[in-house]
């Protein structure tokens, strides 16, 4: 091919204010802290966070952090067939937080030895292209 | 209520196709063709396009018409495109059900049709992310791979499902595909082979998965005055029902290794049909990994909870079984391209209910239930029966 292939997706979330209504969320992990958004009128905590509550359709939402240990539900190391960019392997997991929120995220920093159901686990801050962050884990310390 | 039969049906040949996204459309619409004299292009009136990511893919939006026109249909009465992941073929051919059902057609084409492999083939693995909850999960990677391999070890940890028995689908599978001149895969596997095969997503090694495929499938449903005067033949579809439980892999069941959703989706279609999961005599199933067949055993009612490998384990998903699952091959020994393979099952029940199938064919098969889910979430459920 004479011209070079074109193939780009920019994977990571749009996280400025100009951009996405949720940008706090990207803030409050940059200061090391996990939240979601609370429902002012019914209290409902959904996961991932909102705009609108999904419960009541109010759109009065408060910021709420929520803990930064949880523990391991499931985990998988994805050693093949990762799309481009990502790191060999990526140990996926879903993990329970204690105010009952799961989430599925990355742990990274950790033996692979360490990483199994049940384990706890603590947030991290993960820095990912573009100056952008997600949050991910990593085993206890 | 009108009823609805299916009353042509046929594909191309799944794989690492050397043939574009339209070549793939225009095979399979002659195979339909040909599967049934009485009905040409012209006599159409309905036109449904399942297909997942072509927008990527191919680099081309506004699908339906296109697939139409590729086959010479010119819709009139009711057409568009779905998509719904990995399930977009039976969400089509439901889409075409309603409308029939509802009396704004008469005669609909349904298209599943995917290009999946592209000369970048990382990039046909980015594609397969955009069917995730990309900012909140998908952006860590995430795709169906590990999505599956964390239902897996939940099954593992609650029911001590083995590597064993997640290889036994897998040959079962690849043996059923052997007779089967549309899979990719038609060489048959060995339990070595699976279970030496390179780890994907731990525990799912690469014979556990199905596999990215180029192909297209065709099916025409008739309202049931239209079928008369087309077929002799006609297969009914009697059952039908869908349900999903979540879009974020985090919010899909606090228990990964019970699947409510599927259940539903086959509870709602045995009652419309009247029936229970003793009266299957064959199944084709979204084995998009092996775990997922072994989950589906257990929701469709097949055999107890928890009791999926060892149902494959005693051969009784097999033929001579309680129940044949996937004598086509599945998505492990055929290939999966996501929006033709739930139209694919329509066209093994085409073949099978006609005695048409070959050396793979189910002796004396009437009633036959056909599942793909759209992540372990998501579960799409059409149930057929013989009507002649």
């Amino acid at each position: 091919m004479e011209q070079p292939y074109i193939h780009i997706l920019d994977p990571y979330p749009q996280q400025a204010p100009e951009q996405n209504r949720l940008h706090p969320f990207y803030d409050f992990v940059r200061e090391g802290k996990l939240t979601t958004t609370r429902c002012k009128k019914c209290g409902t905590l959904p996961w991932p966070p909102r705009v609108v509550c999904p419960q009541c359709m109010s759109d009065e939402l408060e910021w709420a952090e929520m803990p930064r240990e949880g523990t391991i539900y499931t985990f998988t190391a994805q050693e093949a067939g990762l799309p481009p960019g990502y790191a060999l392997p990526t140990i996926f997991a879903l993990i329970d937080l204690p105010n009952g929120v799961r989430l599925l995220s990355v742990i990274e920093e950790s033996e692979l030895s360490e990483i199994k159901s049940g384990a706890t686990v603590e947030f991290i801050v993960k820095h990912v292209p573009n100056d952008r962050v997600m949050p991910a884990f990593r085993i206890k310390r | 209520m009108r009823r609805v039969a299916v009353v042509a049906a046929g594909m191309t040949r799944f794989g690492v196709r050397q043939a574009t996204y339209r070549d793939l459309i225009q095979e399979a619409g002659k195979a339909a063709f040909d599967s049934n004299k009485n009905i040409l292009p012209k006599d159409i009136d309905s036109f449904i396009l399942s297909s997942v990511f072509p927008e990527r893919s191919v680099f081309q939006s506004h699908l339906a018409c296109l697939a139409a026109e590729s086959v010479g249909v010119r819709p009139h009465k009711f057409f568009g495109r779905v998509e719904n992941m990995c399930g977009s073929g039976i969400v089509g051919i439901r889409t075409a059900y309603a409308a029939i059902v509802a009396g704004l057609s008469d005669l609909v084409m349904v298209m599943g049709a995917e290009k999946m492999n592209i000369p970048a083939p990382e990039e046909a693995v980015l594609n397969m992310m955009t069917g995730l909850d990309r900012e909140w999960e998908g952006a860590y990677g995430l795709t169906a791979p590990p999505m599956f391999a964390l239902a897996a070890q939940a099954h593992a940890l609650k029911y001590g499902t083995t590597e064993e028995q997640l290889s036994r689908v897998s040959v079962k599978n690849h043996g059923h595909s052997k007779n089967n001149p549309f899979a990719q895969f038609q060489k048959g596997t060995s339990m070595e082979q699976v279970m030496c095969s390179k780890m994907i997503a731990s525990p799912l090694r690469l014979f556990h998965c199905s596999s990215m495929s180029d192909g297209a499938a065709a099916v025409i449903l008739a309202s049931e005055e239209r079928a008369k005067e087309l077929t002799d033949k006609p297969i009914f579809i009697i059952g039908t029902g869908q349900a999903a439980h979540g879009y974020a892999v985090a919010n899909f069941y606090r228990d990964m290794s019970h699947w409510p959703a599927l259940k539903e989706a086959a509870n709602d279609a045995y009652a419309m049909a009247g029936i229970g999961p003793d009266d299957i005599d064959f199944a084709e199933v979204h084995d998009c990994f092996s775990i997922a067949e072994i989950i589906a055993y257990e929701e469709l009612g097949f055999c107890e909870k928890g009791e999926g490998g060892r149902f494959v384990e005693q051969g009784l998903s097999d033929y001579g079984g309680k129940v044949v699952v996937n004598p086509r091959g599945g998505l492990i020994g055929c290939g999966h391209p996501l929006g033709a393979t739930g139209v694919a099952h329509a066209g093994e029940v085409f073949l099978q209910m006609r005695g048409e199938a070959g050396p793979r064919q189910v002796p004396g098969a009437k009633i036959a239930l056909s599942h793909t889910n759209s992540g372990p979430g998501e579960h799409h459920i059409l149930i057929y029966q013989k009507g002649f």
